[in-house]
């Protein structure tokens, strides 16, 4: 490691002079193939999403986009790779905003979420509560009423502690001022075996949806800004009266701090366009996603207001890992 | 009316599996799973991420058929190394290294092999057969699972795993629980607390399965084998016999179709589908056995059934994530990641939206199995040839092929430094006459069990009487508890290693 910083300042020390070489090199940008890290194993949510990306801007920008999953530690291990990367236009993290702005409130990071340059947003899950048909409540103002004529009697699957499918019950019932008991899992599918025969009651998950299409479960609102295409008469949190209280999953384009303000440009215009495609836009919706598009400068202001939330929520639950 | 609509399905699943493309992708699968079930610790999960990318350039019934056929495909190559180096390549292999190993060293790596190959091939189909017929009442049943049962089944295991051992029960016990505090490091579940990681980041998701059995079987028998000349030349050069005998396929037989069934049953299970398969298919056969005392020395009925048993819950492990988008496992999580590709949402609405796919996806298993036995049986002479190779060349590429395997999985030297450590263990292990074997198991088992034990209190509210109330439960614990007595009660001690004496 200290090799490599070592390496990454010589080249820092050695470029210096020749700026206009530096960005010639820009003008260029791509021209080799550049490495996109996932801090989370193949297989899972993000994986789900980088790949039609790394796909897409392969195809689009005429170099190969290689995804490089650096799972474990909760995404620490993959991010922390991304923030010691070489800030050369050549490596990018794509990661759901838990690594940055869940995860430095909750436990001590290896990185800090300031050494990264918002890129791109590539996709917002859109999902909401579930509830298990057999328990009575219809809608969302049952399952409160519910919850609080029968306080600690639900329960909530949630992926593990500290995912934002975690803060999201916590959110609820730090608004609503009610009881419902919190069970971890090891990611949402094991969660959703248990969510099936009614063992827990409820969840925020996207892997409930197609269960929700079949009948087995009950969806009773939406976290995000707008309802699901697919679910019209699904009403948000907002609509349901609890407005600020959503905890968003959304996934993003990083790079390491220094990269070049022209590469980050380029490749924000070129996500912006991918997302408008129509072909983008059915891909993701499949999967249960939207593309909201944003410039870095805006992702900037909304990390910000997204991380001074779950602050305050942590600070108000006394929510602690470690 | 049934039956009718069954044969409609598997017809429509014939006319999609057995057309030019499909048939190829199928082999394709077969053919990559074989290999990379060859190659130590280069499991399905690694090669089908690699592969998902290309899938997508595929049609959705080609590219799930392939993406399967890699991984029922490496059940049968997993067995390879197990039986001729005593590497497991996969976890469900691991009991396969305990006779299958013994049977090589005699000699006899070839009916070894051969029987593996035809035990999976034989539960393969009846798997396949068993998907086709029992998708959706297996599921039903498998629902009926609640934390407390699985805590209570994974109890019924770790029992088992002290029957397994043998010799001394207290250094079975030994490695048991030190599997377990192996398995306890990494992040607590409930809390969130990080235990005995030392602040390493690289901890705090605990130690990998695959470096730990590497090091501890594989790595640990290649010292072995390089520190006494006389063992290695034992280990490489004698081979009689390709085909097993008349009498092995009789002794086999039975062994299979139990297996089967069993594996069939485990497989369904989410979590420790296949390994508590092939566990429990290999302690079964030692209740059943006249010999109990002779497994672990060379049994071919120690081979026959766990690797059946394996092969039938890779297959059946399939019916959750058809029937209810559910992964069982980390391999049917990538092929769910496969079907999203595609745009298909896994989960009960697959078997009626694509029929097509769902029904040609099983009926292509049985193509599948049929071609890795035609595949297998004569690769066999090749692989015993293997072991003629000097073993101090051949450990230098077993070596590398198992730093590869490793560092494939997470990209991260770091782990593979930690074969090297393991590696050392189990030879220590060895030399004080330790057996792995149990603490691979407690390895696994224990934080599973940890995990359901504490979502069982959490949801019961702190009642424990539930673990009793619970029929299922009970049934298992209770099934425990008599094995227990047996294993400790003195004078069944004794008679017990006045057995393994013999």
């Amino acid at each position: 490691m200290r090799r490599r910083e070592f390496l990454a300042l010589a080249g820092a020390a050695l470029a210096a002079p020749f700026a206009g070489k530096a960005s010639a090199q820009v003008q260029n940008w791509p021209d080799k193939p550049v490495k996109l890290i996932l801090p989370y194993a193949p297989g899972g949510g993000t994986d789900l999403i980088g790949r039609p990306w790394a796909e897409k801007l392969s195809h689009s920008l005429g170099q190969q986009f290689i995804i490089e999953n650096r799972g474990g530690a909760g995404g620490m291990i993959g991010t922390e790779a991304a923030a010691k990367a070489a800030p050369d236009g050549y490596t990018f993290l794509l990661t759901p905003n838990a690594t940055l702005s869940v995860l430095p409130s909750l436990r001590k990071t290896p990185y800090d979420p300031k050494s990264f340059l918002p890129v791109g947003r590539v996709g917002d899950f859109v999902t909401g509560f579930s509830m298990h048909p057999a328990v009575g409540p219809k809608t969302f103002k049952e399952m409160i009423e519910y919850a609080k004529v029968n306080p600690g009697k639900l329960s909530y699957g949630s992926a593990g502690l500290g995912t934002a499918t975690h803060l999201r019950i916590e959110m609820l019932k730090y608004r609503a001022g009610i009881d419902i008991l919190h069970v971890p899992y090891r990611g949402s599918a094991d969660a959703l075996n248990d969510h099936l025969p009614n063992t827990v009651q409820m969840m925020n998950e996207i892997n409930t949806i197609p269960h929700v299409k079949a009948g087995k479960l009950l969806l009773l609102n939406i976290n995000n800004a707008a309802r699901h295409p697919d679910f019209p008469d699904v009403p948000t949190l907002t609509e349901c009266g609890y407005a600020n209280s959503d905890v968003p999953i959304w996934y993003s384009l990083f790079a390491p701090a220094g990269t070049a303000k022209a590469i980050v440009a380029k490749l924000n215009a070129k996500i912006i366009e991918i997302a408008n495609s129509e072909e983008m836009r059915d891909r993701m919706r499949s999967i249960n996603t939207v593309v909201p598009t944003q410039t870095p400068e805006e992702m900037v202001a909304y990390l910000e207001e997204d991380t001074a939330r779950n602050v305050e929520l942590i600070k108000a639950t006394n929510m602690k890992l470690e | 009316m049934e039956l009718a609509g069954l044969l409609a399905n598997l017809g429509l699943g014939f006319s999609v599996a057995v057309s030019l493309q499909n048939l190829l992708w199928c082999l394709a699968g077969a053919v990559i799973g074989t290999c990379i079930g060859v190659l130590p610790g280069i499991g399905p999960v690694a090669t089908m991420a690699l592969l998902l990318p290309v899938t997508y350039l595929l049609p959705a019934e080609g590219a799930l058929i392939m993406l399967a056929g890699i991984y029922y495909g490496a059940q049968y190559g997993g067995s390879t190394t197990a039986i001729l180096v005593n590497l497991p390549g996969e976890s469900s292999s691991v009991v396969t290294t305990l006779d299958g190993y013994q049977m090589a060293r005699q000699g006899r790596a070839g009916p070894a092999l051969a029987i593996a190959a035809l035990g999976s091939f034989f539960a393969g189909c009846v798997a396949t057969i068993a998907i086709a017929l029992a998708a959706p009442p297996l599921t039903r049943l498998a629902q009926q699972f609640t934390p407390p049962d699985y805590f209570s089944l994974m109890t019924l295991g770790l029992v088992f795993a002290i029957v397994l051992a043998r010799g001394s029960v207290l250094k079975a016990f030994g490695m048991v629980f030190l599997g377990m505090l192996l398995g306890l490091i990494g992040t607590d579940v409930n809390t969130g607390n990080l235990r005995y990681t030392f602040g390493i980041s690289d901890l705090f998701d605990g130690i990998g399965f695959v470096p730990l059995a590497m090091g501890v079987f594989g790595i640990a028998e290649i010292i072995a084998n390089l520190t006494n000349s006389e063992r290695a030349e034992l280990a490489s050069s004698k081979v009689s016999g390709l085909m097993p005998t008349r009498e092995d396929m009789r002794r086999s037989i039975a062994p299979i179709l139990r297996g089967t069934v069993l594996g069939g049953l485990l497989g369904i299970l989410p979590g420790g589908g296949a390994i508590l398969a092939s566990f429990s298919a290999y302690t079964l056969e030692k209740k059943f056995s006249r010999t109990p005392e002779k497994f672990g020395t060379g049994m071919i009925e120690g081979v026959a059934a766990p690797e059946s048993a394996n092969n039938a819950a890779a297959q059946t492990s399939f019916i959750p994530m058809l029937t209810l988008g559910i992964p069982s496992n980390a391999v049917m999580a990538m092929m769910i990641g496969g079907m999203m590709i595609h745009g298909i949402v896994p989960g009960p609405q697959v078997m009626e939206q694509r029929p097509g796919l769902f029904w040609g996806m099983i009926v292509s298993m049985w193509f599948g199995n049929l071609m890795l036995i035609v595949l297998n049986l004569p690769l066999i002479g090749i692989w015993v040839r293997l072991l003629l190779v000097p073993y101090r060349l051949l450990a230098i590429a077993i070596l590398f092929f198992c730093c590869i395997g490793v560092y494939s999985l997470n990209n991260s030297a770091n782990e593979v430094l930690m074969i090297a450590v393991f590696g050392l263990f189990g030879y220590l292990l060895m030399k004080l006459d330790f057996e792995p074997a149990p603490l691979l198991l407690g390895f696994l088992l224990g934080p599973m069990m940890e995990v359901y034990m504490r979502r069982t209190m959490l949801l019961s509210r702190g009642d424990p009487w539930v673990f009793l109330q619970r029929p299922l439960s009970l049934c298992f614990l209770l099934l425990a508890a008599l094995l227990l007595v047996f294993v400790v009660l003195p004078n069944v001690r004794k008679a017990r290693q006045a057995a393994f004496q013999e």
